[in-house]
């Protein structure tokens, strides 16, 4: 045997399982193929851009922000790309590039990475990057002003070009059929044409143990019950609007959800309840995303409230015997 | 008797297949052994020889007056050439015996069995320098003592050999059933416990079968185990079997449980029948890239270099190769390093499994560590908190329950070492308790 044996050291343990963040992320980007396809099938060319759109800018704001920061890059954990996918399925096709644009660049830029990077952002940076637009909406407006003299208009930030199925529901117009709704109808954000697409989707991340029941089935558990209580057809809640990207894809993502059993149980039906209490009744769009969000921000006290107890953390039994001796 | 299953833990791929369905060869003898002088949890031992002494097999060459200790012996007959450190990366002296090319076999005695009282197993225990063979190391003859206050009922024989790979306990509870049942029942002589219970992993029902067929003893109960790591843990164990829970900082006696490990019971058998010292072994030399793995009795102080070779040597470089089991064991710097009384097996991995300690990232949150977690701790924060040298409030999230089962590091999808920083900040805490 040679001397010189080539012998590898390592810390234990020495056996890892296949999964790291970069097949996770990789998995997600596949779970959201579907439905992106689908968009693209009924939107073509202006689904495609967007999408370009704000996958470019993901990847630029984060390696801006890493060199900013001096920060190792970390492109190859995928989480810049799914991230701009992300956003992206968030708007309308007819969206103007600029405004997905500013959104993903908020998402990746100050949702993640000044948070602190991929794992210390408390609240979902798509979500977040979408809803700032909403919020900014108003100061949009204002600043559009300023430029008006210049006979330059910037358009309005939250084009509505056409009703979605939510909102026609609101006005109540005649529906198109849950059938129809739930296997594709373009209308909406891209991640709303086809709820069938995102739960292959889903389904392929519940394969591959990335999700778990806890989360989506407490939030369209809590939706049915309350629609149907308030009096609504839950059907229609179900197939329309973000619930079902909002229930599959966003509330149980890793980095923003509670990791205790219970306190996912408890997350999915706040969300949930806060998800109805917007659309029924606040009759606001967007409701799933803020519902995400708010609960975003109670998760440390959700794991906190439901912490387990330690093995070992009882007293010591009796001794069946010691009575005896 | 029904059997419980513990929270957390999990299935880890069993790589068993290699060495599983051999039976146990005598392997040859090597032409120089390395004894490591303390070879146990405890008191350093002091060498009784000198270079230049003839010694013969079985003979005691190392040993202590301090109660929390086991002597070691000579393994084989030879001529003492050195008393220095050898093994690579540790400072204890070793005992280097220059082996005769005539072995006389070790002399047996017979003793008999029936009328041995308490006093001569706990002698003969101590005697033969037997210590916890399923890796532990800590002295058998002192782990039979427990303090006056504490009463045992239970006695567990843990054959689950949990570890992936490991085949060795697996073999000695198929090919040698009598004398574990035996070595069981002097065990429960020292207690003084009416029941004792063999529990074994669901995946080695041909070991629980071969025990069946021997046993006699309706107070020795065969218990099949559900097949997830760690279950041989001693506090698993004894929540599995037992649905006792030992107390954060306690020991299973606390629960009146004790546990013993099959090659144990096995080297108490023979240290009481035949005043054979713990001078062999069985070791698994196992592994993917180890050319015919094998289930080696191995006398104690032979060097890794030996006993690849013996086995047709490594496949392929760059190896790993492992003293224990992949999820806990210890990669080694060099094939220089010997077999002591806790070695239970040698496993070599191929290059594809030989990585260096990895690139990794910030905590994802995605709770896998949590889940699986068997002690119920929160990995995640833990190693959060030991990376960031936050010692106290570590100490706050009970790092020091942890068993370093290395599950939590086995699931990580950031790749977070986090047995590496809890056995980094361990220390730490202590000293912090200690100053306090």
């Amino acid at each position: 045997m040679s001397d010189n044996q080539k012998l590898i050291v390592s810390s234990a343990p020495h056996l890892k399982s296949d999964v790291s963040v970069a097949t996770a992320m990789r998995d997600v980007f596949i779970a959201l193929l579907p439905v992106t396809l689908v968009s693209i099938y009924y939107f073509r060319f202006y689904a495609v851009l967007t999408i370009a759109v704000c996958m470019i800018t993901a990847v630029l704001t984060e390696i801006l922000f890493r060199r900013l920061m001096h920060r190792k890059p970390s492109l190859y954990d995928w989480s810049a790309l799914v991230t701009g996918l992300f956003v992206a399925l968030l708007f309308q096709a007819t969206t103007p590039w600029y405004k997905a644009a500013l959104a993903t660049f908020i998402a990746v830029g100050v949702a993640k990475e000044l948070a602190g990077g991929l794992g210390w952002n408390r609240f979902n940076p798509a979500l977040f990057g979408r809803v700032a637009l909403v919020i900014l909406a108003p100061l949009y407006a204002y600043v559009n002003q300023w430029f008006q003299p210049l006979h330059i208009n910037l358009g309005p930030l939250d084009t509505i070009t056409q009703a979605t199925p939510l909102a026609m529901l609101r006005a109540n117009m005649p529906m198109p059929s849950i059938g129809e709704l739930f296997v594709a109808f373009p209308a909406g954000a891209l991640s709303e044409v086809s709820p069938l697409a995102l739960l292959i989707g889903a389904a392929y991340l519940f394969y591959k143990g990335h999700i778990g029941w806890r989360i989506p089935v407490s939030i369209i558990g809590t939706v049915v019950v309350l629609t149907l209580i308030a009096g609504e057809n839950p059907v229609y809640h179900l197939v329309t609007g973000g619930l079902m990207i909002g229930a599959f894809f966003m509330a149980t993502d890793w980095v923003t959800s509670p990791f205790t059993d219970k306190g996912k149980l408890i997350y999915g039906i706040a969300i949930g309840a806060l998800v109805v209490l917007f659309r029924v009744g606040f009759m606001i769009t967007e409701g799933v995303a803020f519902s995400i969000l708010i609960m975003n921000a109670f998760v440390p006290m959700i794991e906190k409230l439901t912490s387990r107890p330690q093995f070992g953390k009882v007293k010591a039994v009796a001794v069946p015997m010691a009575d005896k001796k | 008797m029904e059997v419980k299953q513990f929270a957390g833990g999990l299935n880890v791929p069993h790589y068993k297949s290699f060495s599983e369905h051999k039976a146990i060869k005598k392997a040859s003898l090597p032409k120089e052994i390395i004894i490591p002088l303390s070879q146990h949890l405890g008191a350093p031992n002091e060498p009784l020889v000198k270079v230049g002494d003839k010694v013969k097999a079985g003979q005691k060459i190392g040993a202590t007056d301090k109660f929390v200790s086991a002597p070691v012996h000579a393994s084989l007959s030879g001529t003492v050439t050195a008393i220095e450190p050898r093994i690579p990366g540790q400072t204890v002296d070793c005992i280097v015996i220059a082996v005769d090319d005539n072995q006389d076999e070790f002399e047996l005695a017979n003793n008999n069995l029936a009328n041995v009282s308490k006093e001569d197993i706990l002698n003969a225990i101590k005697e033969a320098g037997i210590v916890g063979m399923g890796g532990a190391t800590f002295p058998t003859s002192v782990k039979l003592s427990p303090p006056p206050d504490k009463t045992i009922d239970a006695l567990l024989i843990n054959g689950c050999e949990c570890e992936p790979y490991l085949t060795c306990d697996h073999r000695i509870m198929l090919e040698k059933p009598e004398e574990l049942l035996q070595g069981t029942k002097l065990l429960m002589k020292v207690l003084g416990v009416e029941k004792a219970y063999i529990c074994i992993e669901g995946n080695k029902d041909d070991a629980i079968e071969a025990i069946r067929e021997k046993n006699e003893d309706p107070n020795i109960v065969l218990l099949r185990m559900p097949t997830k790591y760690p279950q041989g843990s001693e506090k698993h164990l004894v929540k599995a079997a037992l649905d006792r829970e030992v107390p954060s900082g306690g020991l299973p006696f606390d629960v009146g449980a004790m546990i013993q490990n099959v090659g144990t019971a096995v080297a108490v058998y023979e240290a009481v029948k035949f005043g054979k010292p713990l001078i062999e072994r069985v070791v698994a030399i196992t592994g993917q890239n180890i050319k015919e793995p094998q289930n080696l009795l191995v006398k104690i102080g032979t060097p890794l270099s030996y006993l690849i070779e013996e086995c047709g040597g490594i496949v392929e470089e760059p190896a790993k190769v492992i003293i224990g089991g992949p999820m806990t064991g210890k990669a080694q710097l060099s094939l220089d390093a010997v077999v002591t009384k806790g070695t239970t097996g040698v496993v070599v991995l191929p290059p594809e499994m030989s990585f260096e300690d990895m690139d990794y990232c910030d905590c994802v949150r995605c709770g896998k560590c949590v889940e699986h977690c068997p002690v119920l701790l929160y990995p995640n924060q833990i190693s959060i908190l030991c990376e960031a040298g936050m010692v106290s409030e570590a100490a706050e999230w009970n790092t020091l329950d942890c068993i370093e089962c290395g599950i939590c590091a086995y699931v990580c999808p950031a790749k977070r070492p986090i047995v590496r920083l809890v056995q980094i900040t361990k220390p730490l805490i202590r000293e912090l308790a200690a100053k306090k």
